[in-house]
């Protein structure tokens, strides 16, 4: 084999990168999780966090906060990071748009109707519904959802910008009618508001047990559509050259990131900014062939998550601010020097 | 069914994108295999839309093209992807993947979507860019070459896809004089030992008539005239179709017809 032959076999070589990066991101992610479990109202000592995992723990109050509240709120914070971040870079490939994340296709408006629609009709009704809530925020994700794709379809065929523009007349519709609801709402308005910003302090086990299985096999599909996502960028025309049914690739990307998106969601609210630019510092790190940014970006969105929610639920403990904030104002910024360190 | 003697047979087409305005109408060609089809023809003519057809992403309203004795219509895009592969005038491409990367693309019909590229795939990937001169850009960013550059990687991409046809848009719009040369030389020479049937449609109607064995003339979207360049490229056509009258010239080195204002 001669040298030009080797130069070109590096990319052959994909499947050890990608293991590379399975095994460090996960590695990462674990310690990154596991430092973040020191954090929190009541400080607990890192030695006693480190036996407790190990040994447990004879001290009831300590081994409550770490496995009940800190745990699955980091576990919850690494799927919706994660889930997040992936949908975010294929919805980026399949639209062809950088600007695009994994709102822009109208389900989180939905899940966000839905969810405020559950929140005004319990104080109406006087019906505790809180537990109930996800349900109606998937209801209203899936309904969009199914408007998006009608909507796409009926007008240009379900083409990349007839798809576009759908999701975003369905984001503005939905938008304008939480607004509605907003300014109806009284007493409701706080937690309207808190929803629609996104937390992960209602994080517990049985909503991960939920949650888990639709991220992972959504992303799984999602990442054996890499190469496809790949060929996409080089345009419309080309793929189809290519071999590709381009519409059915872009249907399944949108409905499968889309339900992906409506699990999450539903259960966390619309925490914003991650999708959008944890793709991009992935693409910055590792190029942009999806085999390799997809994962990446699902370690970087997760590790990133928790990281945001550390400093969310510590700055001015015991005030909690909306992890959708610090997301925006550490991200932006780290993001601009990225792209400056760049050029 | 009737039988097709010829590589490319393209049998009464009509197509319109909007009713009463047709863009091509009553097309019928047929080209035999390793021949080089240059289509010329002024703005609007349908030159690409032609291209489209043939390539089967458009679907025309009337005819068929038989590619091989099979209805192209009746092929998968997968199964067309393997035996046509297209050069586009336009070379963006959204992210900024590594040349190399793009020439793998070319692939994309044979790899299997769970096990990626084998060592094939990237040998013959690497073949196709020492043929389009093109094995230094490799490791370039595309977005970061230029036009002409990034037309020689798309070829070689197209090259990767070992089509039995090769379509080509205006391909040598963006290439220097240099470059001109060295893909004429491909295009006449290596390309044809290899059988490829090539189709390109051309704006520079002087390269047109020294590279293609026949020209395709489109007026309007109806054929004006098939043939030879010397049959193609006269005074009276020329007049018809693009309404001036340009001096021509015989070609000292090909021996074509030469259109000089």
């Amino acid at each position: 084999m001669n040298k030009s032959l080797i130069q070109l076999t590096s990319l052959i070589n994909w499947k050890r990168k990608l293991f590379l990066i399975l095994l460090i991101g996960s590695l990462a992610v674990l310690g990154i999780g596991i430092a973040c479990l020191n954090f929190g109202t009541v400080s607990i000592n890192p030695k006693d966090i480190i036996t407790l995992l190990i040994n447990g723990s004879q001290d009831k109050t300590k081994s409550l906060i770490i496995w009940q509240l800190r745990a699955p709120r980091i576990v919850l914070g690494i799927l919706t990071g994660a889930a997040l971040s992936t949908v975010g870079g294929a919805f980026q490939g399949i639209l062809r748009n950088p600007l695009a994340d994994p709102y822009i296709l109208g389900v989180s408006a939905g899940a966000a109707l839905g969810a405020c629609t559950g929140i005004a009709f319990q104080y109406m009704t006087g019906y505790l519904l809180s537990s109930y809530l996800p349900l109606f925020a998937f209801i209203g994700a899936m309904l969009s959802l199914y408007l998006v794709y009608k909507s796409s379809k009926i007008s240009y065929s379900a083409n990349s910008t007839g798809l576009l523009l759908s999701g975003v007349a369905i984001n503005f519709l939905f938008s304008a009618l939480i607004t509605v609801l907003l300014a109806l709402s009284r007493r409701e308005l706080h937690s309207m508001v808190f929803w629609l910003m996104g937390d992960l302090s209602s994080a517990n086990w049985k909503k991960i047990s939920i949650i888990t299985l639709p991220v992972i096999i959504g992303s799984l599909i999602l990442f054996f559509s890499s190469l496809d996502l790949n060929a996409l960028s080089l345009g419309e025309e080309e793929a189809l050259h290519l071999g590709i049914n381009t519409s059915k690739l872009r249907i399944r990307i949108f409905v499968i990131g889309s339900i992906i998106i409506a699990t999450v969601v539903s259960f966390t609210g619309l925490i914003g900014f991650v999708g959008l630019i944890i793709p991009h510092i992935a693409r910055l790190l590792v190029g942009p062939d999806h085999r390799i940014m997809l994962p990446v970006a699902a370690f970087l969105g997760g590790a990133f998550l928790i990281l945001c929610d550390v400093l969310a639920r510590t700055l001015m403990s015991p005030t909690e601010i909306p992890i959708g904030a610090i997301t925006a104002i550490i991200g932006a910024p780290l993001f601009i020097y990225l792209l400056r360190r760049k050029n | 069914m009737a039988i097709y003697q010829d590589f490319l047979t393209v049998k009464n087409i009509y197509f319109s994108y909007t009713v009463n305005q047709e863009i091509l109408s009553d097309i019928n060609f047929s080209l035999p295999k390793s021949q080089l089809l240059g289509i010329i023809g002024p703005n609007g003519s349908g030159k690409t839309t032609l291209l489209n057809i043939i390539s089967g992403i458009l679907k025309p309203d009337k005819g068929k093209v038989f590619l091989q004795n099979q209805n192209l219509n009746h092929l998968s895009i997968e199964k067309i992807a393997k035996l046509i592969s297209v050069v586009p005038q336009n070379t963006w491409v959204t992210f900024n993947f590594k040349a190399k990367e793009v020439v793998f693309m070319g692939r994309m019909p044979y790899i299997s979507r769970i096990k990626g590229e084998s060592l094939k795939d990237y040998e013959i990937s690497r073949e196709a860019m020492i043929k389009t001169h093109s094995l230094s850009l490799s490791e370039n960013n595309i977005q970061e070459i230029s036009g002409g550059e990034r037309q020689r990687i798309f070829l070689a991409k197209s090259l990767a896809q070992t089509p039995q046809l090769l379509l080509l848009d205006e391909f040598t719009s963006h290439l220097d004089l240099t470059y001109k040369y060295e893909m004429l030389n491909l295009l006449k020479n290596t390309l044809k030992k290899e059988n490829l049937t090539i189709i390109s449609t051309f704006h520079d109607l002087n390269l047109a008539s020294i590279i293609s064995d026949r020209l395709l003339l489109l007026d309007n979207g109806k054929i004006e005239k098939i043939g030879t360049p010397k049959e193609v490229l006269n005074e009276k056509n020329l007049y018809k179709t693009y309404k001036v009258k340009p001096i021509l010239i015989n070609h000292p080195r090909f021996n074509v017809p030469q259109v000089i204002m």
